[in-house]
């Protein structure tokens, strides 16, 4: 049977292949070409729901947004350390509470507006009030207070927190906090109210000031970008951006045979022995920390994950070489919650290191009976395209190894997380990716806050690493990076998570340069040549 | 004409009991949708959180949410997906004309060369061609489509070069202007040749593998009917006149084992419906196979529910269709 | 009454259809399969669940006949013990969902009337579904776990065999001995279990038979989707979705396709037999729906 379907691919690629070069002789010399020079495609594995800023935050949704829209304050290439200005710059009040933004220079939307200060209040207010995912940043995140935004000139503005928030600037360079044109959004539907209904005029056209303008958008299987003509930053070089929702090894394909001149989502393996010829594979590690949580909720626990000397036993029992093998060459494992690039991390912890004679006394001191841990982790979701079902079977043999029997619960992420978010699961793994490039992110990973209470842990479980939290919070200028290490260290030595691994980011290129990630919007597309 | 308004009042029926049936299950799922269309800190908020019900009219009681879904339904509004943030009629819009060129393309293969083979088993009965043909068959309901499809990609794109990669088209050309939504007509529609060629080669590879069970099905169907044919005496006595082989074949043999075929076309059509899922799902085919897939995995109760109706309706046309064809073709079961 | 016993015989001549080459190589497959899933924790294979991230994703090797998957663990055994997962769980299914068909079709062929109308109609709205899409339903509604898979595939599977049984228990109902049981005494629940299903039982196993290749492949496709068998069990389809991810690792996918490949053959190969050694009116009713 099988030679009938060969035979008609064979003689249908060929039919294709002489169609292509006949069209490609007869298109060169008229304008309604399809094809162009200056067109590249870019390869990735889409979680896209809407191309909105102020309700997208998702990782193609990031990529989709940096292209077309501007925001206050960015980043250049990869340094996530230091704020830059694009539409405005910025000064911080001495008591870190007020950032004031400035009109820099002349910026203009795709339909001709200019940009002013009123589009931008607008844009942030209509982050904060239509409710969608990334309300968050604009509102501070221990109190849920939204942030004063006011307009105090036709060139100036400021955005003012309760409390000091020396993560002001770092918050506006994210992709989300685009903005857009009022004037023209205000004719479809916008509105900074929940009644808001501008999306599907985003998602169809969109109205910003960055590089690209949408071309055609589908959420499922491509977006074409082409170039606003207004924008006043250098011309990208390419005319015409295809982002293509490719699973991770038809990119390698893509890319090896020139059809993709990127390719976003391969993993360790899949890019061993790629890089060859015009093929090159860019390296960096990832800013998305996999975690692996313990219950410590006496209910919920069983008993188990709730005794400071299991868990203990389990930070030792787990080989963190053997992950960072699947997770590829130039993977890490962090010091702590915090990943490794950003200001205030731990680049190691004795705590969290392999040493299965320390594991093995600590658990004989626990009280550990050999009952069955359960351990979650979602099936649909990869780290950076590391299995999380390859890592939880690579610590369920660690955890056996040391005496500990462990059963796999893999979950659809969406049934997953609401167990978790409940607070109901056993222990499990899971994945933190940074919403902006500041340790204070990471103060969720502290017990009472949101993702302590999923993992059970109240403030009186451990005061000690409250206490460690409140410091590192107050802590101002350079003092701040030793108290978020001095936190981490807590929370190591009494805590309910285990920092796992950083999966190394592989961008692999065919023929492109200037392909630079960036942990908060993975790629510049404007930036690619 | 009574048989057909019966029949129509029970398809109603059925796609009534289509909706209920996603409805209920959907919500026995041990999961909410909000956490799967919520970020981690949206989910934190209660104020975002209660947004969101209230827009996706989730702060209602189930059956109210039924009736509301019912309401909206007759109005043609499938209301809107959780995952994509798209009308759901307009995804299926997209996704279905994708799945229909895929399953028509495939029972186009599965058809021509299912009859060929069976034609010529049942002319050879018991002898080696005969035994050949048989034994492919087999092979063709035993494969499993996933792994033949992930098998067929690796060796005709990634070894040998020769189809091209996943998707429907090649990055570099824009879809035609919609029509049908069949790539392949809508390009010839809007005389672009070098996108329908495009096209027409990403449909191949896919659809051939898609073929491969419903031709097994069909030869060993087509071949006991032809047979059963065969030993007519109104064959007999075309064969002893001495009518050429081809005339009997097309004539007598094909025509007198039309129904059964049409009957295994009208019940492959389920099956392909579930190969459709696995194949489309290895080659990022972008059609209702991957959007179920999407949707079952991610709670989106309206795409389901959407998915449910619209295969639903499918399967209940393609055999009220199959029905009244076979009443045209064979008086006897004409029914009143 | 003579010619009950008669016709009983009759229906349960089997043997015939063992003398056909296809049969007996189903059979001999099929045997190899039972065999090596008692046996396979003597053969001394290495440990399915062994890992050796440092020996990940080697090809075919004299040390690893079927390579290593992407956590070293040896593919030959992983395949071997795979059929350990598949066929218990592919028995259990065929069994649960020929039980359920078989009691709803013969109660509802037998009865007549409402009930039938009643059932025939959630017959017919499984139907309208395609297997696959109802099936990763209820899979995602249970969580993913063999179990639940199978449950899954029970909800999807019953109807084509309450069809059958229906339209069998219809044209046995009216057969001489059948009412002449009913003259004599026999209630209708007696009147089922004593004259008609003895009639009925072979083309329903024949088309159980025929049903299992499909089962198999059903429950691998749930596992490929991740809706099945949870890591680290050996299963053939998961193993298959492992490939998928490696693709240039093309033993991982291979071996186990070639394991759920073999094992549907040899049951289509036996069921077509069986089918073939039928009573031809049987057979029609089997043929019309083995789908």
């Amino acid at each position: 049977m099988t030679h009938l379907p060969a035979r008609i691919t064979a003689l249908t690629a060929t039919a294709a292949a002489v169609a292509l070069i006949m069209s490609g002789c007869s298109s060169s010399g008229s304008s309604t070409s399809t094809t162009s020079n200056k067109s590249l495609v870019v390869d990735n594995t889409f979680d896209l729901k809407t191309s909105d800023p102020a309700r997208a935050f998702e990782l193609t949704g990031s990529i989709v947004d940096k292209a077309l829209y501007e925001t206050a304050l960015t980043f250049e290439g990869s340094d996530v350390t230091k704020p830059v200005p694009q539409l405005t710059t910025y000064a911080m009040s001495p008591d870190n509470k007020t950032i004031t933004l400035t009109l820099n220079g002349k910026h203009e939307f795709s339909s001709g507006n200019p940009v002013t200060i009123d589009d931008i209040v607008w844009s942030y207010k209509r982050v904060q009030g239509i409710a969608g995912n990334p309300s968050f940043l604009l509102s501070d995140l221990s109190t849920g207070k939204p942030f004063a935004i006011t307009k105090t000139s036709d060139t100036t503005m400021t955005i003012t927190d309760t409390a000091a928030n020396p993560a002001l600037p770092y918050i506006l360079p994210n992709p989300s906090l685009g903005v857009l044109d009022e004037k023209t959004l205000e004719k479809h539907g916008g509105s900074i109210e929940k009644t808001d209904s501008a999306e599907s005029y985003l998602n169809a056209t969109s109205a910003g000031s960055g590089p690209y303008e949408l071309s055609s958008y589908n959420a499922t299987s491509q977006v074409v970008f082409k170039l606003n003509p207004h924008y006043v930053g250098p011309k990208p070089a390419y005319s015409r951006i295809v982002l293509k929702n490719v699973t991770g090894p038809s990119q390698k394909i893509d890319v090896q045979g020139g059809q993709a001149q990127v390719a976003l989502n391969l993993n360790s393996q899949q890019v061993t022995g790629l890089a060859s010829g015009s093929v090159a594979v860019a390296k960096t590690t990832s800013a998305n920390l996999g975690y692996m949580w313990l219950n410590q909720n006496p209910t919920v626990s069983g008993g188990v994950t709730n005794q400071p000397g299991f868990v203990k036993a389990v930070r030792h029992a787990i080989d963190y070489s053997a992950i960072q093998k699947l997770a590829g060459s130039g993977s890490t494992q962090p010091g702590g919650i915090v990943p490794s690039q950003f200001l205030g991390s731990l680049a190691s912890d004795s705590a969290n290191s392999t040493d299965v004679a320390a594991a093995k006394s600590d658990l004989s001191g626990s009280g550990y009976k050999g009952q069955t841990v359960t351990l979650s982790y979602p099936t649909d979701a990869t780290l950076d395209g590391v299995s999380f079902a390859d890592m939880a079977q690579s610590v369920q043999s660690n955890l056996q190894a040391a005496g500990i029997t462990v059963k796999l619960n893999g979950l659809p992420i969406a049934t997953l997380l609401d167990s978790f978010r409940a607070g109901k699961l056993q222990a499990g793994l899971m994945y933190w990716g940074p919403d902006f490039p500041d340790p204070s992110d990471y103060l969720t990973f502290s017990p009472g806050e949101g993702l302590g209470l999923r993992a059970g842990w109240t403030s009186a479980m451990s005061p000690e690493v409250t206490k460690a939290k409140d410091a590192a919070i107050a802590a101002q200028g350079d003092a701040r990076a030793a108290a978020y290490q001095a936190w981490q260290k807590a929370a190591n030595a009494d805590g309910a998570f285990v920092p796992l691994v950083q999966a190394a980011k592989y961008v692999v290129t065919n023929g492109a340069t200037g392909v630079t990630p960036n942990a908060i919007w993975t790629l510049d597309l404007a930036k690619v040549k | 004409m009574r048989y057909i308004a019966i029949r129509l009042g029970l398809s109603v029926v059925l796609l009534i009991g289509v909706t209920i049936i996603t409805f209920v299950l959907t919500n026995l799922v041990p999961a909410s949708p909000i956490t799967a269309a919520l970020g981690e800190r949206a989910a934190g908020d209660p104020k975002i959180v209660e947004a969101f019900k209230k827009a996706q009219g989730l702060d209602q009681p189930l059956p109210v949410q039924y009736f509301v879904y019912l309401g909206h339904l007759l109005q043609g509004n499938l209301g809107t997906s959780i995952g994509t943030r798209n009308p759901v009629t307009q995804d299926l819009a997209y996704a279905f004309p994708a799945t229909a060129e895929l399953a028509i393309f495939a029972i186009a293969v599965a058809v021509v060369i299912g009859l060929v083979l069976a034609v010529v088993a049942a002319l050879r009965q018991n002898r080696f061609s005969d035994q050949l043909i048989r034994a492919v068959s087999v092979v063709g309901i035993s494969v499993p489509t996933f792994w033949l499809a992930v098998a067929a990609y690796f060796l005709f794109f990634f070894v040998l070069h020769w189809a091209p990669g996943s998707g429907r088209l090649s990055a570099f050309y824009d879809p035609p202007p919609r029509v049908t939504g069949l790539f392949t007509i809508d390009a010839l529609i809007a005389g672009q040749p070098d996108v329908a060629a495009d096209a027409f080669a990403h449909l191949v590879l896919p659809g051939c593998v898609l073929a491969v069970y419903t031709l097994g099905l069909l030869v060993r169907f087509a071949r006991s009917s032809i047979l059963d044919v065969l030993n007519q005496d109104y064959v007999r006595a075309a064969r002893a006149k001495g009518l050429s082989p081809f005339r009997v074949v097309t004539g007598y043999l094909l025509r007198g084992a039309l129904l059964p075929i049409l009957t295994i076309v009208g019940l492959a059509f389920g099956s392909l419906l579930s190969g459709a899922v696995l194949t489309e799902q290895v080659f990022s085919w972008g059609g209702i196979g991957q959007y179920a897939y999407r949707a079952a995995t991610s709670l989106d109760l309206p795409s389901i529910m959407g998915v449910g109706l619209i295969v639903g309706l499918v399967y209940i046309t393609v055999n009220f269709v199959i029905d009244l064809v076979y009443g045209f073709v064979d008086p006897r079961v004409r029914l009143g | 009454m003579t010619a009950l016993p008669v016709s009983r015989r009759r229906a349960l001549r089997i043997p015939v259809a063992w003398r056909r080459p296809a049969a007996i190589g189903g059979a001999v497959v099929l045997v190899l399969w039972v065999l090596l899933a008692l046996v396979d924790p003597l053969l001394g294979l290495q440990d399915p669940l062994k890992q050796s991230v440092g020996d990940a994703l080697h090809a075919p090797s004299g040390a690893h006949p079927f390579g290593t998957d992407e956590l070293g663990r040896d593919v030959l055994s992983r395949t071997l013990w795979g059929v350990r997962a598949s066929l218990p769980l592919a028995v259990a299914l065929v069994a649960g969902s020929l039980l359920i068909g078989s009691v709803l079709g013969a109660v509802a062929g037998y009865l007549g009337g409402v009930v039938d109308e009643v059932i025939m109609r959630i017959a017919d709205l499984v139907f309208a579904f395609p297997t696959i899409i109802l099936a990763m339903v209820v899979a995602a509604a249970l969580g993913p776990s063999l179990t639940n898979a199978v449950l899954a595939l029970l909800v999807v599977s019953w109807p084509n065999y309450a069809r059958v049984m229906r339209a069998l228990v219809l044209g046995a109902r009216n057969q001489e001995y059948v009412i002449a049981g009913r003259l004599l005494g026999a209630g209708p629940f007696t009147s089922l279990r004593r004259d008609v299903l003895p009639n009925v039982s072979a083309p329903m196993l024949v088309l159980a038979m025929l049903d299992f290749g499909n089962q198999i492949l059903l429950l691998a496709g749930l596992s490929f989707l991740g809706l099945g068998a949870v890591p680290p069990t050996p299963e053939w389809g998961s193993m298959v979705a492992d490939g998928v991810t490696q693709f240039s690792s093309w033993w991982l996918a291979t071996f186990p396709g070639l394991a759920i490949f073999s094992v549907v053959v040899a049951f289509n190969l036996i069921g077509d037999s069986l089918r073939d050694a039928l009573d031809p009116r049987t057979a029609g009713a089997v043929q019309g729906s083995s789908i």
